[in-house]
């Protein structure tokens, strides 16, 4: 009855749908609170009918907390107008975590009021200072932001001796693969594209449409170690990385083989994935083949858009997703021996994904029962696919899909509320706790159009906890430390990551899904550096600080 | 019996002259024939497909598998054409050897469809054509190591010489070489595929032939078995007339004995026996009463007198005269208590409706029923109760028995009792001889209930059909 009497105080449709929710079970409801929070960001893929092939890509987003004031903030990538076809000045975004629900721009303010053709963005501390810094893709010349600690950031692309290196960079992560300490920069490349060299395509022999990635050459992914003094060092050629059959679009961090040492995998459009293995010498092995990644199971190299690694099935091994082309279906791999198996088909994931073209994508437990959830962002390249495709539109509802354990999953896009499942042109999408309630909100950037912030409100009662890992012998991050809790005879593994999705990044710190528990038995570290900490007797509801050979100390709240 | 009715007799139940020859044998003889058809042929077709499943195997899936490899070997072939593109066009900020790993990894994967492929193609190619692949390969990787070692010295200009001069040139050569194959294959493909196309078309002739051949041996069966059906119905219904036409005369001819046997018991013996008891009597008047004489003539008296009872009854029980004379309600309204009498059993006899006349020859059939019925009670049944129910209804005339003994059997009561007597085989033609209908069923109590339905124009038109006693 006082169920009944709270939800009388609601209007009718809320109450119902609130009820339906609650019978639906998926936990939680999103709010899209965009406009509320004060972002208001507008994409440009500077599109004037000249049908460049990077207007179709669109451009990514991040959580990153740039002034440690310990609320995630937001940066959003954006385009600009070709040259000779200026009409607009459109810069990428900053907006500062105001720690009540909205943000409020800074970008000028933070010296990112800088016009670019930006794509893809990776944040990392890569001089271990304690202030995270911004690796911004672009067509073009990329561009490395220092993070002052002052609220500002200072372009140090040439100094840092990435400079002089044109080209057409996608996602990009940081990830310190020899764990000296320092993070690195792996960076992917799509084609070898210019507006100087662009290809005229066409669909009916007159006008032009946009082109495939077949119509290019591929691209090496490049590969920069960070020599510990603020510069780096192109290791593409010397640790293996280098292929220039590559046309890369996304990358992930994971450990394939458990060895401690980051391996990568990159999605790669119409050319085989690649899995670098990391050979534990500075040298990288592509067995993208051996372990099932590099093809479908018809043998096919498909579209490889956006990926991410995570273990969605508490097995303590990594699984694999892969966003796709329509009618390639996402490919979701589990770890089976030594080999992946795709098993998108038999978890329902396949099926529900094979009319749409997936983008980013990421692996949460956006209910936080303990299972990781997966979220994709959706949207074609082609304007006018439905005229080809009559079930495929141009926009596309993104797609949550809810981990039903043993390897099912039920896409509950339309169940969650706050216009998620309202069809757009998706490409980025990343995920944080940015109003600390203690589960994970998502933001989906879109092609040539607005950013969403969409909040979860959870209405089962469940209840988190989060871990904040500060490396002092490894990367300051801890990027690539693995983290284990064990609760109630259940185990959860996260790994600290950067990158993954499709031109975007989250949050650094990790959320664990406890149900309706109030604390957790233990936790286990696999710190970067090969130290391992275990740490007793901690509290749901609460965010803790692990500082590595250190301390753990619980924060206030989440 | 007279010689008359043994003479119907004997050619009623004469056996029959035998049909035709059974269909039995033949009928088995078809079937074996044709099951033996059907596993020779499912035998041919068995080996037919395991023939073209070994050709699909040997042949086309193994070429399928060839093609799938050399495809990949041309796709890895065309990989390393783009790689030798992108090295010489300088481009790229790295050193040549930067495309060692790539080269590597083509390699390798190079080397697994080679190895595959030859395993698929052992039967198909030549040694020459095998040894001449190997060969180019060895020689292209040879001059690929080759220019990574010049550009490990530092010696570029040297190396991207070495790749437009002769690297790209053997590339070019293996690409066709394996293009060349893959046409071969396809050729290959291409007449296995026209050998099972004919198999497959010779299959489907058999088949038809073997369809028709069946579908004629079943019409031929069918037809046989619907002419060997009419004839063994027409038999039946042929040897159902005669039993029924047998059953009819001898119970014509049982009637009009036992009705002459009655009279001349009546009539003469009566008549004889009545005018020696007179005589008797007379002659006793003319002894004296004390008489030893008249003692022993009264006792022949009373012995006449006795055998004349006798024979009275015995002729009433043979041919009721009161049947023709009073008709069947009097005569059952005597014959039931006479049987109580005579066999203790207690009959309730219940009369219901307006009763209407019955005709003679129904009568006599009606009173036969009955009579045979209380037989059956009195000496099978065990019961020392029965239930004689007469019913005139509008259109009908009813006749129920009814007693509570054993009943026909001890496992099971059917309408038509599974073991039937000359007289339950009696009754049915009695009831059949007027038109109507005996059923015979288990009361709930146990028992027999016997119920004999006589249409009412049967009844009272009898006479005027050809089928009456006294016509026979």
């Amino acid at each position: 009855m006082a169920g009944l009497a709270s939800l009388s105080r609601l209007p009718m449709r809320d109450a119902w749908a609130i009820q339906a929710g609650q019978a639906a079970s998926p936990g939680f409801r999103f709010a899209d609170v965009t406009a509320q929070a004060g972002i208001q960001f507008q994409h440009n893929s500077g599109a004037y009918g000249g049908k460049f092939l990077p207007e179709t890509l669109g451009a990514g987003c991040a959580f990153l907390d740039y002034d440690r004031d310990g609320w995630q903030d937001i940066l959003l990538i954006n385009g600009m107008d070709w040259p000779g076809h200026k009409k607009r000045r459109s810069t990428l975004r900053l907006y500062h975590n105001n720690g009540n629900g909205t943000f409020t721009d800074v970008t000028s303010r933070a010296g990112l009021d800088v016009e670019l053709y930006g794509l893809g963005v990776a944040v990392g501390d890569y001089n271990n200072d304690g202030f995270p810094d911004i690796l911004v893709t672009c067509v073009g010349q990329n561009r490395l932001f220092h993070n002052t600690g002052k609220g500002t950031f200072v372009d140090v692309t040439n100094a840092s001796g990435l400079g002089k290196r044109e080209g057409f960079s996608t996602s990009a992560v940081w990830v310190d693969y020899d764990r000296d300490g320092f993070l690195d920069l792996f960076v992917c490349n799509y084609v070898k594209w210019s507006p100087e060299h662009d290809v005229f395509c066409s669909l009916d022999g007159k006008h032009k449409s946009y082109c495939t990635p077949e119509a290019y050459r591929g691209q090496t992914c490049w590969l920069f170690r960070n020599r510990g003094n603020g510069t780096f060092e192109d290791v593409t050629a010397a640790t293996g990385i280098f292929d220039s059959s590559s046309k890369s679009l996304g990358v992930a961090l994971l450990d394939d083989d458990q060895d401690g040492w980051p391996d990568l995998l990159v999605a790669n459009d119409t050319q085989p994935n690649k899995l670098y293995r990391n050979q534990r010498n500075g040298k990288f092995k592509d067995v993208a083949v051996e372990a099932g990644l590099a093809f479908s199971n018809e043998g096919k190299a498909r579209a490889g858009m956006g990926v991410d690694a995570a273990d969605f099935e508490n097995s303590g091994l990594p699984g694999v997703a892969i966003t796709n082309f329509d009618n390639e279906m996402v490919g979701l791999y589990r770890l089976s021996g030594k080999e992946f198996e795709d098993i998108a088909a038999p978890s329902g994931v396949g099926p529900a994904s094979r009319n749409s073209l997936g983008f980013g994508c990421a692996f949460l437990d956006v209910n936080l029962d303990g299972w990781l959830d997966f979220a994709v962002a959706n949207g074609h390249i082609d304007e006018t696919v439905r005229n080809i495709r009559g079930n495929v539109g141009y926009a596309q509802p993104p797609q949550l899909f809810l981990n039903q354990r043993k390897g099912s999953f039920r896409d509950i896009g339309a169940e969650v509320g706050g216009g998620f499942e309202q069809p757009k042109v998706g490409r980025g999408l990343a995920y944080a706790d940015f109003d600390r309630d203690g589960d994970v909100d998502l933001l989906l950037t879109t092609n040539n159009g607005p950013a969403y912030l969409y909040r979860n409100d959870q209405v089962s009662g469940n209840r988190s906890i989060r871990f904040h890992l500060v490396g002092t012998k490894s990367n300051r991050d801890a990027i690539g430390a693995k983290v284990r809790i064990f609760a109630g005879g259940s185990t959860q593994l996260r790994m600290v990551k950067g990158g993954s999705s499709y031109l975007s990044q989250s949050e650094l710190p990790l959320t664990f899904g406890l149900e309706k528990r109030d604390r957790i038995d233990r936790v286990v570290i696999d710190w970067p550096s090969g130290r391992v900490e275990e740490y007793k007797n901690l509290f749901a509801g609460r965010c803790y600080e692990c500082v590595e050979g250190e301390r753990i100390s619980p924060q206030d709240g989440y | 019996m007279t010689g008359a009715a043994w003479a119907v007799y004997a050619r009623g139940v004469s056996r029959p002259s035998p049909p035709d020859r059974s269909p039995t044998l033949g009928l088995l003889l078809g079937l074996i024939i044709t099951l033996s058809a059907v596993l020779a042929y499912s035998a041919y077709l068995t080996w037919q497909v395991s023939g073209l499943r070994k050709l699909q195997t040997e042949l086309v899936d193994r070429n399928r598998k060839d093609s799938l490899q050399l495809l990949r070997i041309q796709n890895d072939l065309n990989l390393l054409a783009v790689a030798m593109r992108d090295m010489v066009s300088n481009d790229e900020p790295y050193p040549l050897t930067a495309w060692s790993a790539q080269f590597q990894r083509i390699r390798n994967d190079l080397d697994d469809a080679m190895r595959l492929e030859a395993g698929f193609s052992a039967t198909s190619r030549t040694p020459e054509q095998s040894a001449f692949l190997t060969s180019s390969f060895t020689q292209f990787w040879d001059a690929v190591d080759r220019v990574f070692a010049l550009a490990q010295e530092g010696r570029e200009k040297e190396a991207r010489e070495q790749i437009q001069l002769s690297l790209q040139e053997r590339q070019a050569a293996l690409s066709t070489a394996v293009a060349r194959l893959l046409v071969q294959n396809s050729e290959s493909e291409e007449q296995a595929g026209q050998r099972i196309v004919a198999i497959y078309d010779r299959v489907r002739r058999q088949v038809y032939v073997f369809l028709s051949a069946t579908l004629l041996a079943i019409l031929l069966t069918g037809l046989s078995l619907i002419r060997w059906n009419r004839r063994l119905f027409a038999r039946m219904a042929e040897l159902s007339e005669r039993r029924s036409e047998l059953a009819q005369k001898l119970i014509a001819t049982q009637e009009s004995t036992l009705r002459y046997v009655s009279r001349e018991l009546h009539d003469e013996f009566g008549q004889v026996l009545t005018a020696v008891g007179s005589m008797l009597r007379r002659a006793a008047t003319h002894v004296p009463e004390s008489s030893a004489l008249r003692t022993e003539l009264q006792e022949v008296r009373e012995v006449t007198q006795s055998t004349l009872d006798k024979i009275r009854s015995l002729s009433q029980a043979l041919h009721p005269v009161m049947l023709d004379e009073a008709g069947l309600e009097s005569t059952l309204d005597w014959y039931i208590p006479t049987v109580e009498r005579q066999t203790g059993i207690a009959i309730s006899y219940e009369k219901q409706g307006t009763p209407f006349p019955v005709d003679g020859a129904a009568g006599v059939h009606i009173y036969r029923v009955l009579q045979e019925a209380l037989n059956n009670v009195a000496r099978h049944s065990g019961a020392t109760q029965a239930w004689v129910r007469l019913r005139f209804l509008p259109n009908a005339l009813e006749l129920e028995v009814e007693d509570h003994g054993a009943g026909f059997t001890e496992r099971g009561f059917s309408e038509r009792p599974a073991r039937q007597g000359i007289g339950l085989v009696a009754m049915r033609e009695r009831s059949e001889l007027m038109g109507g209908k005996i059923v015979f069923s288990r009361p709930p109590e146990g028992g027999t209930r016997l119920h004999l339905t006589v249409p009412r124009e049967k009844a009272e038109s009898y006479v005027k059909e050809d089928h009456s006693v006294a016509g026979r």
